[in-house]
């Protein structure tokens, strides 16, 4: 239904009332009509019955008349005796009011003869004996005349008729004389009957033709119910237009000004504010409309602004991490998906940030220290950076930034930065006494941006700085291409499908010999992937394990992959088998039980397990436990990789270790010329090998280190130089 | 004690007399076309007729004769009350003073002996007269006149003078202007004072009759009236000329003069006239 305006709903109720007033005033009017047509009818009546009246009042007086004169001595006496007849009719009759002066009279004798001639001949002579009737009417010069003739007797008790008399009158003009009449209009009083005789007088009636005069209080009436109707319509139609005019001005203009007021707040809901409902109404109503619209206005922009808080507070809360106030992962996805559509960014510098060995900084302080270890980086990382730089966690200990149209040196000069702020902050406040360090990949791209790979290749270059003995900021280059695999789905799946089939992994066993007399004493089973025809090497697959958190998993299937290599009895494991153990291996009882099982399954071989130092700051209780219960199954312990870590000498000095490989960049310091380095190398070893451990020499690829390692007092040692000697 | 119980004896039938239907009206054919009526109330046979003639333009009917007719009848007298035809047959209405008059003094008295006349012919034949006022004149002159043998006693109730209400010079003056057209033949209606009408409209003749009774006329008839005559007068009379009573008494009549009555002698004098009368009827016979 299509909605009505006001106005016009005001029209039709005007047109309906007017209608109705109009059907009112008809009614009226018809009312009116019936009751004045009756009132009329009823005068008519009146008059009508004045006219009877009337008539019978004339006939009682012509009979009163009659009846006097009849019985009139004197009537007799000039009947009988005419000589004073003419006085008798013209003085007597009229000094003693027995005839009105109206009327005339004769008295005719017995025969019908006229007493006395009439002087102007008025009434006839003679009588026309006999009649039929006792009057007649007759119309002369216009007008009716009534002749009335009576019986004049000898006296009032006798039958005895003396003679006749004769009245003459004006019917019409005696009812006039009658009295007063407040209906019949007397004056207009006419006669319509034609001569002849009449019975009785009252025959009159029936001829007589009566108008009924004006009825002055009706007329009067009916013209001031007609003044007062057409006053009624007159105010009416005023007062409607008044009404229309009022309802227009305090109804329906304040009721649109109104209605484009809550518009235009409706579409500058923000801008405007309830002041723009400021039109003065006149209407109490109207007033309390704007009120009640302007304060629910109010309200509305108030709960606006809340939810408007609520949902930047939503949206920064779920953009938000709540432990550092960083940006979270999904900022991370959508900034990165903006920044990839956004084709104003020319560039972009994608930088990673990664806690070194964070995990045993949290395992050995515990979680609340590890928080606010993961606060305090993302203050430092945040004050490090630009103004208008975002941090972002994606997770643990992996930070992450995005800097558009920034060039590699700018972002290099901010992740320096970065690395100052990490390197100046105490965090032996927190109850860390190791040093706390992050490493840094960067990776940089130009338009069209594809951050996702950036992601990628910035992990890469942050796994390279991870590296030991490589600086803390790397920047991906092409030549990290061989660490792709972290990023090559066919090498992670080599990786996921060897764990799920230990078979897939072969080993390459690099001999451990014994100085000075080169005696091979067991092989270290270096780790590789056969997938799809192609080996996948220990970088790459580390990259991953690391990357993918599968240390454990890779650890079991490595245990599995060379307990096979065992039972086929490979020539060189018949010493015995190194095995590199994670770090998260070394806490874990699946990967202990595998070893002591292998080793219950080979006691006669030397299992040597390397861990490196992460694995003992690591649940230092936990492993340090697992390492007693391997040493007691008769396993060594070798720490792996000393020297490319902080090679904390406290922990190795409570390290339950067996023996400690120095890692080859540190070995390959022995061939420097810096003496100092040397010095410092070879004083380790002598204060390692002084505590009581083996030590073991890695990466000798050389005859000259060789001759060093010996000389410097390294136990053991292997290498590609080593193995070329003990294949000749 | 006997008067009074004759007294209400008497009141008793005239209060029944109307109821009785006593009265007979009679009719007298004086001439052709003249007709006088009366009223007849027969009475016993042994006791004097009463015929009571009322006053100028007055009828039988009128109340002072009325009641004495009845009165008298009712004590066993048998009374005619004639009414004067005044020249209108079968009067029966007094005559207005501005009627024309035609009629005359001796006319009337012509009608006074035809019902003397008639009542001897229904067999009484000693008749007491009583007139009213004017009547009283008439029948005065009338008997002065006449001498009629059946006429045994007159009752002359408020006797007039007859005069006019008009000095005694203007009234000669009068009366010569009337003989004068009476001797000139005319017969115009005129209109003077006469009696107690102020405007007595008459032809000469009738005029000329009645302003011929003067009161020394009647004071002279008196000396020849052939019955004894009484004179019944009201103390409070009006229409009496000052020592007309006194006059009266001078004559050697018997005049009695009821107290207070007034010249009809109505009212509470009703009674005492019709006793009176009764009682000069008495007396004389």
């Amino acid at each position: 239904m299509r909605e009505l305006k006001l106005q016009h709903l005001y029209a039709l109720f005007l047109l309906l009332s007017l209608g109705l007033l109009a059907g009112l005033a008809g009614y009226a009017h018809h009312n009116l009509e019936l009751v004045t047509r009756q009132a009329r009818a009823d005068e008519d009546h009146a008059a009508r019955e004045e006219m009877k009246l009337a008539v019978q009042m004339l006939d009682q007086r012509l009979q009163e008349i009659i009846q006097r004169i009849a019985a009139w001595d004197e009537t007799r006496q000039h009947l009988l005796d005419p000589e004073y007849y003419p006085l008798w009719r013209d003085v007597r009759v009229r000094d003693t009011g027995a005839l009105p002066a109206t009327m005339r009279i004769a008295l005719y004798r017995r025969d019908g003869r006229i007493v006395a001639p009439d002087p102007d001949a008025a009434l006839p002579a003679n009588l026309a004996m006999p009649e039929t009737g006792g009057m007649s009417l007759r119309w002369e010069a216009a007008q009716p005349w009534l002749y009335v003739r009576f019986p004049i007797l000898l006296h009032p008790d006798a039958e005895v008729v003396l003679g006749h008399g004769l009245i003459k009158l004006q019917p019409l003009a005696e009812i006039r004389t009658l009295g007063a009449y407040r209906y019949a209009d007397i004056d207009n009083l006419q006669l319509s009957q034609p001569n002849g005789t009449m019975h009785h007088i009252a025959d009159l009636i029936e001829h007589l033709q009566v108008r009924t005069q004006p009825n002055p209080v009706l007329t009067s009436a009916l013209e001031e119910v007609s003044r007062l109707t057409i006053f009624a319509v007159v105010l009416a139609l005023a007062l409607a237009l008044l009404l229309f005019y009022a309802l227009r001005r305090l109804l329906v203009l304040p009721i649109r000004q109104l209605s484009k007021e809550i518009n235009a707040l409706r579409e500058k809901a923000e801008a405007q504010s309830p002041a723009a409902l400021n039109t003065r109404h006149h209407l109490w109503e109207l007033k309390q409309l704007q009120e009640a619209i302007g304060d629910y206005h109010r309200r509305l922009l108030r709960l606006h602004r809340e939810v408007e808080h609520s949902s930047r507070q939503f949206y920064r809360q779920a953009r938000q991490d709540a432990l550092t106030g960083a940006y979270n992962r999904r900022a991370f996805d959508e900034d990165r998906v903006r920044l990839e559509r956004d084709k104003r960014v020319d560039e972009c510098t994608l930088i990673l940030f990664d806690c070194d060995h964070f995990k045993a900084i949290n395992d050995t302080y515990g979680h609340p220290t590890g928080d606010t270890v993961i606060r305090a980086l993302a203050g430092c990382l945040t004050r490090a950076l630009r103004a208008d730089d975002r941090l972002y966690r994606l997770g643990g200990d992996e930070f992450a930034t995005l800097m558009p149209d920034c060039n590699i040196d700018t972002a290099m000069a901010v992740a320096e930065r970065c690395l100052e702020q990490v390197h100046r902050h105490d965090f032996g406040q927190y109850g860390i006494t190791e040093p706390v360090t992050i490493s840094i990949g960067l990776a940089h791209g130009s338009a069209p941006l594809d951050l996702s790979v950036q992601h990628k290749q910035a992990d890469l270059a942050m796994y390279t700085a991870k590296r030991p003995g490589h600086p803390k900021l790397a920047v991906y280059e092409d030549s990290l291409g061989s660490l792709s695999s972290l990023v090559d789905n066919r090498e992670v799946s080599a990786v996921y499908e060897a764990i799920r089939q230990p078979d897939l992994l072969e080993f390459r066993y690099q001999h451990i010999v014994r100085f000075p007399d080169l005696r091979p004493e067991y092989a270290e089973a270096l780790c590789r992937i056969r997938y799809d025809g192609q080996i996948i090497g220990p970088g790459a697959i580390f990259a991953i394990v690391q990357n993918r958190r599968l240390d454990v998993e890779f650890d079991l299937a490595v245990i599995s992959a060379i307990r096979r290599d065992l039972e086929a009895d490979l020539p060189a494991l018949r010493q015995g088998v190194s095995i590199n153990l994670s770090a998260p291996g070394v806490v874990n009882d699946k990967v202990i039980q595998s070893l002591l099982d292998l080793k219950a399954a080979h006691p006669e071989r030397k299992i040597v397990v390397e861990i490196t130092e992460t694995a003992l700051i690591t649940q230092m209780t936990v492993a340090t436990a697992n390492i007693e219960r391997l040493r007691r199954a008769g396993c060594l312990m070798a720490l792996d990789d000393f020297g490319s870590g902080y090679s904390s000498l406290r922990y190795l000095a409570s390290m339950p270790v067996d023996m400690v490989k120095f890692d080859m960049s540190l070995v390959r310091l022995l061939e420097q010329e810096d003496l100092r380095q040397r010095l410092v190398v070879e004083d380790i070893a002598q204060m390692v090998a002084t505590a009581g451990y083996d030590l073991v020499a890695e990466g000798i690829e050389t005859e000259t280190l060789l001759a060093r390692v010996v000389d410097v007092g390294f136990s053991h040692g292997q290498g590609f130089h080593l193995d070329r000697l003990l294949e000749h | 004690m006997c008067r009074g119980l004759f007294r209400l004896a008497l009141i008793t039938l005239v209060a029944l007399a109307p109821i009785a239907g006593w009265a007979a009206l009679v009719t007298l054919d004086l001439q052709p076309g003249l007709t006088a009526r009366a009223d007849y109330l027969p009475g016993a046979k042994n006791k004097p007729a009463v015929l009571i003639l009322h006053g100028f333009l007055q009828t039988h009917n009128f109340h002072t004769v009325r009641n004495l007719a009845e009165g008298l009848a009712s004590a066993g007298y048998s009374v005619l009350t004639p009414t004067l035809t005044l020249g209108v047959t079968h009067r029966g209405q007094s005559l207005a003073c501005e009627a024309i008059h035609t009629h005359t003094h001796e006319g009337n008295a012509r009608e006074i002996d035809a019902w003397l006349a008639w009542l001897q012919q229904h067999g009484h034949h000693r008749i007491v007269l009583v007139g009213h006022s004017m009547g009283s004149a008439e029948l005065l002159l009338y008997l002065a006149a006449r001498k009629p043998k059946s006429a045994v006693q007159f009752i002359a109730l408020s006797l007039v003078e007859t005069r006019a209400d008009i000095d005694a010079e203007s009234l000669e003056r009068l009366r010569r202007r009337t003989q004068q057209k009476l001797a000139r033949g005319e017969r115009d209606v005129v209109r003077h004072p006469l009696s107690y009408c102020r405007n007595f409209s008459a032809v000469p003749k009738t005029f000329a009759s009645y302003l011929s009774i003067s009161p020394d006329r009647l004071l002279a008839a008196m000396r020849h009236l052939p019955t004894p005559a009484t004179f019944i007068m009201g103390g409070s009379d009006e229409r009496l000329g000052a020592g007309w009573i006194e006059r009266l008494k001078r004559t050697g009549n018997k005049v009695i003069v009821i107290p207070n009555a007034s010249h009809f002698l109505d009212g509470e004098h009703e009674f005492e006239l019709i006793d009176t009368v009764l009682a000069v009827i008495k007396s004389a016979s």
